[in-house]
């Protein structure tokens, strides 16, 4: 009871302020990211899963073994089938009870069973080119759905028949988009959609059927995990368990790098919080000292002590993480609140209780590594300090505290971010900063006086002021950058992956694929393309081949030990296409391009696909085109940009060398939403090309990435919170002896102006050192950041150095003024009546 | 009731070793009152800290009450200092966060005493604060504060009070009023008094005045004795103990 009456009478006193601020602030800060993020997070990722329609899609050549789908049932997964294959599809008319077609189409078909989709939605209309609706159930038996291209070329209405091999079904509506769209090669041609009960009937799938066999899976991740640790050991070659992964690199590559950023912003977080709190500890173990004193001269034992502090600390920290537990989930709310036209929160998953028991380990542990140090230190002080106060703790318990302090917020780092290397990269990164940043601070303040000597008596009582203090002025200077420093580093961090995604996917990206333009349509597709006002990318002419040889080797010999992947894609074959000139984002990383009339067999090579066929310049391959053999140079390597949406080579040829061959023609165009409705006119004048759109996915993909962006600018804010609160603390730290001396000034006939002044001045100054010392530091920390961790190229940031030094000046600057205006509005009677 | 023999204080400075206090040998009687006298760092508050057991002498041995409390660590001296001593302060060391009647339960609740609020209500009317046992230190005059100080010393009940230069930061009258108010206070209770001071009219109002220059004993003499020596000093030179508590 004693030690609860202490606290409260600690409380009433204001000396505990500071310190529960800070408790509670890292508590709200670290739950509020955590419960965001996490919700987030799984949010991005089950919308993301949507390009799946499931959370995992085993993929076959035939169908697989029943067991396998039962052991799946028995895991409590859900299951949906989808066969995807190509025919021909028919329409005609009925008459004398006979169905004779008149019209027929290419098409890529998808029967899928009735659990389809498993996650994610189908937008359907009910007219051709119209707005369409999202529906989660797919077409009846009996029934089909078609892209909206294939009424106009086969002359069909909702409601009439299309013949599919020796099935009739009702084309019901149109299909607008599904969510593994991008999937298969339904992606090419015209799509149908329709029930896999119809599939026996239309008697297409025989043996030797090219049909893709896709198994899509949906459940908890540990039962998903499990059944795929199971499956692993059973796929023979042909098989492939697919994840967001592999279907969507693109979106999986983002969400890997967004939660490493959210990871990197919390553990950040972390820091800044544990920081705050050592200050707030230290300053109200220094105003203790008095006190321990006092109570070891009246006769209270060291454990006396110890225990009364830790047990009331123990207090504190229940009913701060109560509080901040409470603020965080305040703070997610009301960004969930503001943001409800951005996010979906429907999609967002039910509030876990890992947040709130990350935010009270979080407390728990600043506590133990910062807070507990500096009181323990308390039980040190000597009780001969109540004649003699010049005693206080030993300085080998700094030491103590500062190693406990670095422990503590390591092992945090580490279970919140669960990756050592962001942890010892933070770590090392702040431990080198705060080593070199604190000896160029105590240089740069040690020679503060001879500028001060010349200026104004705010100046000269500023700079005076700096040098008297320069240990405690360094140590500050480190804080303030390292809070900079860090602060900087998220806002770099986070610039660059939103300007890489952007740079990705700007507007006006290609987003209609023309594959199969025949030579003699090239240029009036070129002139109908124009007359829309529809710019398009260059139109590459395509020639089929099968790579038969390398370096005079079978390919298949050379493959025998290569991967799987290498030589089904082989196996497939190539698309070759000729250029005088290299496309304009294709880079030569080897070799030379050809020059305008170079008439050699000679070629060019994928960068990637050089290295999985182990090629180099001047290695030859074969092709088989056709009947032909051809034998080529690689005369030069290329890297490309397989996201940028323009038509993209594997090998490409001087012009001359593959005209021969009967080629067709591909391009890509960007066509905005409002003039969809071309793709009627275009199609019914090339009734023959194949039309692929894009646009749905584009959307998708863009979206997804704008959600991340804004997650990771939400995440910053909170971030920047926390980082003021540690300006603040250190601030506050130095407050007493500056109550004094102003005190005294004031009591000498210095006016508060100049005191008010000579303290703005002081701050701003440390904080322009702070600033630039912490440019410098954020610079280095993400060129290390993005080469090892997030795997991006690093971009110098000419900003920085000039925001860095003014965000300094003016923060603190400014916390100095707001924390230090109580010390000139004192009176100075009161002050020294304390003393 | 305290017995000091041969102590010495050394302590280390940026020049070298400093010693404060040589040999010193002293006897303080039960109930016995004594000032310590001497220049300012002539080491008279660091014999009063070392005495009370709130450090430890570099050599020598003090015997408190019936403890040898250079045997004892600090955690063993602290429960000795419960048990017999009590303090009076220059400067008052008040806590500032509590309010008078909470500085004064101060000791007891440390030691668990049932009833701490009664004893300090107790002890502050008897110093005459009835009416300001709310009121924390900085609204309280300096004189109402080192009674405060002296109602929380005698709240612990000590066998020993030791007090630390207690007008030093007091206006004459009110040194005077505060200084008649520890002394009825110490009759009543019973308790051994050990006085450090500047002050003549002080010291002669102890048993036993000890003189201290340069860490050494120069004298100890009995109050009779003190005052015919006074006296032969004042008709011989001008030299005295100074009247007042000016530092």
């Amino acid at each position: 009871m004693f030690g609860l009456r202490l606290l409260w009478r600690d409380w009433r006193g204001g000396e505990l302020g500071i310190l529960s601020a800070s408790i509670i602030v890292a508590v709200a800060i670290v739950t509020g990211i955590s419960l965001f993020s996490t919700r987030l997070q799984q949010s991005i990722v089950a919308e993301s899963s949507t390009f799946l329609a499931a959370d995992k899609v085993l993929q076959s050549s035939r169908p697989v073994e029943e067991k396998w789908l039962e052991r799946a049932r028995d895991l409590g997964l859900e299951q949906a089938q989808v066969l995807n294959f190509q025919s021909m599809v028919f329409s005609g008319a009925e008459g004398l009870g006979e169905y004779v077609p008149e019209s027929m189409q290419l098409a890529a078909i998808k029967a899928v069973s009735n659990a389809y989709p498993l996650l994610g939605e189908i937008e359907v209309s009910e007219q051709p080119f119209s707005v369409g609706k999202k529906t989660s159930e797919g077409p009846t038996a009996g029934t089909a759905w078609l892209d909206s291209r294939l009424f106009p070329l086969l002359n069909l209405q909702i409601g009439d028949k299309v013949q599919i091999g020796e099935a009739l079904l009702i084309a019901s509506r149109v299909i607008i988009n599904e969510p593994d769209r991008a999937g298969g090669f339904s992606g090419f041609g015209p799509r149908i959609l329709m029930n896999i009960a119809d599939i026996p009937e239309t008697e297409i799938i025989q043996p030797g059927s090219r049909v893709e066999y896709r198994y899509l899976f949906a459940g908890d991740g540990q039962s998903l995990k499990g059944f795929g640790d199971w499956l692993n050991p059973l796929l023979q070659p042909g098989h492939k368990w697919l994840g967001l992964k592999n279907i969507q690199p693109r979106i999986s590559k983002s969400i890997d790098r967004a939660e490493r950023f959210l990871l990197l912003a919390g553990a950040l977080g972390v820091g800044l919080a544990g920081i705050a709190i050592a200050l707030a500890a230290r300053r109200y173990s220094e105003r203790h000292f008095d006190y321990v004193a006092m109570m070891k001269s009246l006769g209270a034992t060291s454990g006396r002590i110890l225990s009364l502090y830790i047990s009331n600390l123990l207090v504190l920290a229940s009913a701060a993480t109560l509080i901040g537990c409470f603020i965080g989930w305040t703070i997610q709310e009301g960004f969930i609140i503001i943001l409800v036209d951005l996010f979906d929160v429907s999609t967002f998953p039910p509030i876990s209780l890992r947040p709130f028991a990350i935010g009270g380990v979080t407390a728990l542990v600043c506590l133990l590594a910062f807070a507990l140090p500096p009181l323990i230190r308390l039980q040190g002080v000597s009780p001969l300090r109540v004649l003699r106060r010049d005693l206080g703790a030993s300085t080998a318990s700094d030491m103590f505290s500062y190693t406990m302090g670095v422990g503590g917020i390591g092992l945090l780092m580490l279970w919140y971010s669960e990756s050592v290397v962001l942890t010892l990269a933070v770590l090392s990164g702040v431990g080198l900063t705060f080593v070199i940043v604190g000896c160029l601070a105590w240089y740069l303040l040690r020679g503060g006086s001879l500028v001060g000597m010349q200026a104004g008596s705010a100046w000269r009582l500023a700079l005076a002021s700096m040098r008297r203090r320069g240990i405690q002025n360094s140590v500050q200077a480190v804080i303030f950058s390292l809070s900079i420093m860090l602060l900087l580093m998220l806002a770099l961090v986070r610039s660059s992956l939103i300007e890489e995604w952007q740079i990705q996917l700007p507007e006006g990206t290609p987003n209609h694929f023309l594959v199969n333009v025949a030579e003699h349509e090239v240029s009036a597709v070129d002139e109908l393309l124009k007359a829309n006002q529809l710019a398009k990318e260059h139109i590459y002419p395509m020639v089929r081949g099968r790579l038969i040889e390398v370096n005079r080797t079978s390919i298949k010999k050379r493959l025998s030990e290569s991967s799987e992947d290498t030589q089904t894609d082989m196996d497939r074959g190539l698309n070759l296409s000729w250029a005088t000139d290299i496309p304009a984002d294709n880079i030569i990383l080897d070799g030379q391009w050809w020059a305008a009339d170079s008439t050699e067999a000679e070629m060019s090579i994928e960068s990637g696909l050089a290295e999985r066929l182990e090629v180099k310049v001047n290695d030859t391959l074969s092709f088989q085109i056709g009947s032909e053999k051809l034998s080529v140079t690689i005369t030069s390597i290329r890297q490309l940009d397989w996201d940028s949406m323009r038509p993209n080579f594997y090998m490409m040829f001087p012009p001359g060398l593959l005209t021969q061959f009967p080629a067709t023609y591909i391009t890509s165009f960007y066509l905005p939403t409002e003039k969809k409705k071309f793709l009627n006119k275009f199609l019914r004048e090339f009734p023959t090309i194949t039309v692929i759109e894009m646009d749905s996915m584009i959307t998708q993909i863009r979206s997804i990435i704008s959600q991340v962006s804004q997650a990771i600018e939400l995440v910053l804010a909170l971030i920047i919170v926390s980082g003021i609160l540690v300006l603040v603390a250190s601030v506050q730290a130095s407050l007493d002896s500056r109550f004094q001396e102003s005190a005294i000034l004031r009591t000498l006939g210095a006016g508060r102006k100049l005191v008010l002044g000579s303290l703005v001045i002081e701050f701003s100054s440390l904080g322009l050192l702070a600033g630039f010392l912490a440019a410098v530091s954020a610079e280095l920390s993400v060129l290390g950041l993005q080469e090892f961790l997030l795997d991006m190229e690093f971009v110098f940031h000419p900003w920085v150095w000039v925001a860095g030094p003014i965000i300094g000046a003016i923060l603190i600057g400014s916390a100095g003024y707001v924390t230090c205006r109580k010390v000139v509005n004192t009176p100075p009677v009161e002050v020294l009546r304390e003393l | 009731m305290i017995i000091t023999k041969d102590i010495e204080k050394t302590v280390s400075t940026s020049e070298g070793d400093l010693c404060i206090l040589k040999a010193i040998n002293l006897s303080v009687s039960a109930g016995e009152t004594i000032a310590i006298v001497g220049a300012s760092g002539s080491g008279k508050s660091t014999l009063l800290g070392l005495m009370a057991g709130l450090d430890t002498p570099s050599h020598g041995t003090i015997q408190l009450g019936e403890y040898s409390i250079t045997d004892l660590d600090e955690d063993q001296r602290a429960k000795v200092r419960a048990e017999l001593v009590g303090f009076v302060f220059q400067s008052f060391q008040l806590l500032p966060s509590l309010t008078a009647l909470e500085n004064v339960m101060l000791p007891a609740e440390i030691n668990g005493v049932a009833n701490a609020r009664g004893l300090a209500e107790k002890y502050l009317d008897r110093v005459g604060l009835t009416e300001r046992v709310k009121h924390y230190p900085r609204q309280l005059s300096g004189g109402e504060q080192q009674r405060v100080a002296i109602a929380r010393a005698f709240a612990s009940q000590p066998k020993i009070l030791f007090a630390d230069e207690p007008t030093g930061n007091l206006d004459t009258n009110t040194g005077a009023h505060v200084i008649d108010l520890l002394f009825q206070l110490n009759r009543e209770e019973g308790a051994t008094l050990v006085l450090v001071t500047h002050e003549q009219r002080l010291a002669e109002r102890c048993h036993r005045v000890i003189k201290l220059e340069s860490g050494e004993i120069i004298s100890d003499s009995k109050r009779a004795e003190t005052v015919a020596s006074e006296s032969s000093q004042s008709t011989d030179s001008d030299s005295a103990i100074p009247a007042s508590g000016v530092h």
